[in-house]
């Protein structure tokens, strides 16, 4: 017998204790405390916005933790630290079990409070490749943390290195853009996917660009036991070679041209179906281009014409594999 | 280097990112350079872009040393040559990259005996793709006139008194971004950790919740303002809401009501009120300028066009220097 059944049925579905507010949080309703403020990432960062509104949410209680990776880079500066909770780096393939261990301890001390929230920021490449063991194993155990991946799509830190979550056609250092070849040729990794398959409580897909929805996410994922997960898109305007100012308008348009979806994935614990249950929550009734957000962007400059056509191919896919599950026809 | 003289070059910056201002160091001699660390006096000293340019400069300079920056200003101060950089740049390349403009004014200040053009021209070639060769050649031709001009407005105050045979030095706080990031006006040096904030006890206590923060302003990083226009303001926060560093909060109308940062548990908020421009047009929402990096998110998810991005230079930046 897998030790997660215990572990899942000595724990009540939901946090009682966890602010269950009457209504999602908005603009209005949001703290006004800055818990991530002061930090050095670039102007127009959309991994500042997921800490900043992801901090605001869980309140003072929250426990951080994040990998190698902008966040922390640009977070911790010592003496000095850009977070007014408690936060901590984490080895770069850890993220997860140092959230784990962060839990237990405190835990075991009996000092937990009862909003704590333990929460880890990672970034694609600290999620998709350097720490998807550890991300697996917390799940498996389904210890109580949310793990968030703030999503660049590509290793930003350290200079815009392709990750695993670096999509079809994107320029990178390390694909760079010639005449033969356009850029990265492997697809993005499917983590919603992949972290929905370990039966996880709670999995959901965010972006910047709808940053209700994302902040509705956090709140949900705030009341649930066991292991929780949050995929949100994060423009990066140095490594996406775009303004500044578009972070915001790049993250609506990639949802509003289907190449991201907004969807939830609630795990069998949470809503007592075998299998669990997906929910898309949001379908553009009609997608908008993928060319204009294509083109926008410096890191896709050199896409032609059929390589488009190719990621409009890969978007229609993998919308039917989403419908097909949210409808449950698979 | 090719003139039988030594060269040392070498950029200093911390976690900052784009759009923040960096320095780079730059040292010639006919000897040997061992010395390899910063510069703190400079023959030159390069502003690559003109809100740097702030009280202090000439503790970085030499006696006789000349200041270059990047401004379509004109400065009084023999001792100050203002090139319109970017827009010399923007002519020629269609973009404001303003490090070959210093190139060639250097080569024309520093003359051939050091920094002959012939050799300028072979480091283009050298270090650059062959499609940009010719244009950043137009670019230097044109830095070396506008230069020679100045020089020959300014006299020859403006020409340091070294030879080859003197080791030189140059500092040039410089962008980060140099090719199309924000960027802004030099950031106050980080004030110094108070005397006990590294002992055990005290840091123990700073690094948890109750008193971590970084107090350091960021602002050194704009180029432009997000400026809210009261009247035009509808309070619908979007502004407040979409900021990546936090730095918009509800004024509730009030002008004396303090940056709710974590009001009243930080010894940052004591010193950090309303900043004094919006004392007089409440807004819904204020910026706290002293953390905005200018990114212009605000103004795009702004439906009401309340917010405009202005220049810093309109507010005074880099204006100390005459």
């Amino acid at each position: 017998m897998k030790q997660t059944e215990n572990l899942s049925a000595a724990l009540p579905p939901t946090n009682p204790a966890a602010p269950l507010p009457p209504k999602p949080l908005t603009a209005k309703t949001l703290p006004d405390d800055e818990f991530f403020f002061g930090h050095k990432g670039c102007a127009g960062c959309g991994g500042a916005l997921v800490v900043r509104q992801t901090l605001k949410v869980l309140g003072p209680h929250v426990i951080c933790a994040l990998p190698a990776g902008c966040m922390s880079a640009v977070g911790f500066n010592f003496p000095q630290l850009s977070f007014a909770n408690n936060a901590m780096i984490t080895p770069f393939a850890a993220t997860a079990s140092v959230l784990s261990g962060i839990e237990a301890g405190l835990r075991a001390q009996g000092i937990k409070p009862e909003d704590c929230t333990v929460v880890g920021f990672a970034g694609d490449g600290g999620t998709a490749d350097i720490g998807l063991q550890a991300l697996s194993g917390a799940i498996d155990r389904n210890d109580d943390i949310l793990y968030i991946c703030y999503d660049n799509e590509a290793y930003m830190n350290t200079g815009i290195q392709k990750s695993s979550l670096t999509p079809f056609g994107a320029k990178t250092t390390t694909t760079p853009a010639g005449a033969h070849v356009h850029g990265c040729l492997t697809r993005k990794k499917n983590m919603f996917q992949i972290v929905a398959a370990h039966d996880i409580p709670y999995a959901a897909t965010a972006s910047i660009g709808y940053l209700n929805d994302f902040i509705k996410k956090v709140q949900k994922a705030a009341t649930i036991h066991g292991t929780r997960y949050i995929h949100v898109i994060a423009p990066c305007p140095t490594g996406w070679g775009t303004r500044e100012d578009e972070t915001i308008d790049l993250a609506k348009e990639v949802a509003d041209c289907g190449l991201w979806y907004l969807a939830e994935f609630e795990g069998s614990q949470l809503c007592g179906m075998p299998g669990g249950k997906y929910i898309v929550n949001r379908r553009p009734k009609e997608f908008s281009s993928v060319e204009a957000y294509l083109r926008r962007q410096g890191r896709f400059k050199q896409l032609d014409e059929n390589d488009v056509q190719e990621v409009i191919r890969e978007r229609d896919i993998a919308w039917a594999w989403l419908d097909d599950l949210a409808t449950g026809a698979k | 280097m090719g003139e039988g003289i030594n060269g040392l070059a070498f950029p200093s910056f911390g976690p900052e990112r784009r759009g923040a201002p960096m320095r780079a160091f730059t040292k010639l001699s006919t000897k040997t350079i061992g010395d390899r660390s910063a510069v703190s006096l400079a023959d030159y000293v390069v502003y690559l872009d003109d809100t740097l340019l702030g009280e202090d400069w000439e503790s970085e300079l030499k006696p006789g040393g000349v200041v270059l920056v990047n401004s379509a200003r004109v400065f009084e101060n023999p001792q100050v040559i203002a090139l319109d950089a970017n827009g010399i740049s923007q002519e020629v390349l269609g973009r404001p990259i303003p490090n070959t403009v210093f190139l060639g004014a250097l080569s024309v200040l520093m003359g051939d005996e050091v920094l002959p053009e012939e050799s300028l021209r072979e480091a283009i070639r050298l270090y650059m793709p062959a499609k940009l060769h010719e244009s950043n050649f137009a670019i230097v031709d044109e830095a070396r006139r506008v230069t020679e001009e100045l020089v020959a407005e300014k006299g020859e105050s403006a020409k340091v008194a070294t030879s080859a045979e003197e080791a030189q030095a140059e500092a040039a706080p410089a962008e980060a971004a140099q090719a199309g990031g924000g960027c802004a006006p030099e950031a106050s040096a980080p004030a110094p950790p108070e005397q006990n904030a590294l002992s055990p006890e005290s840091y123990a206590h700073n690094t948890c919740f109750e008193a971590g923060y970084l107090v350091a302003k960021n602002a050194g990083w704009r180029n432009i303002r997000p400026v809210i226009d009261p009247e035009a303001c509808t309070g619908c926060l979007q502004c407040y809401l979409y900021c990546p560093d936090g730095t918009i909060y509800k004024t509730e109308h009030d002008p004396n009501r303090e940056i709710p940062r974590l009001a009243g548990q930080l010894p940052f908020s004591e010193t950090h009120k309303t900043p004094a421009a919006n004392e007089h047009a409440v807004a819904p929402v204020a910026v706290d300028y002293d953390f905005c990096k200018g990114c212009g998110i605000c103004a795009k998810v702004c439906r009401f066009n309340a917010i405009t991005m202005e220049p810093e230079s309109d507010f005074g930046a880099g204006q100390e220097v005459r």
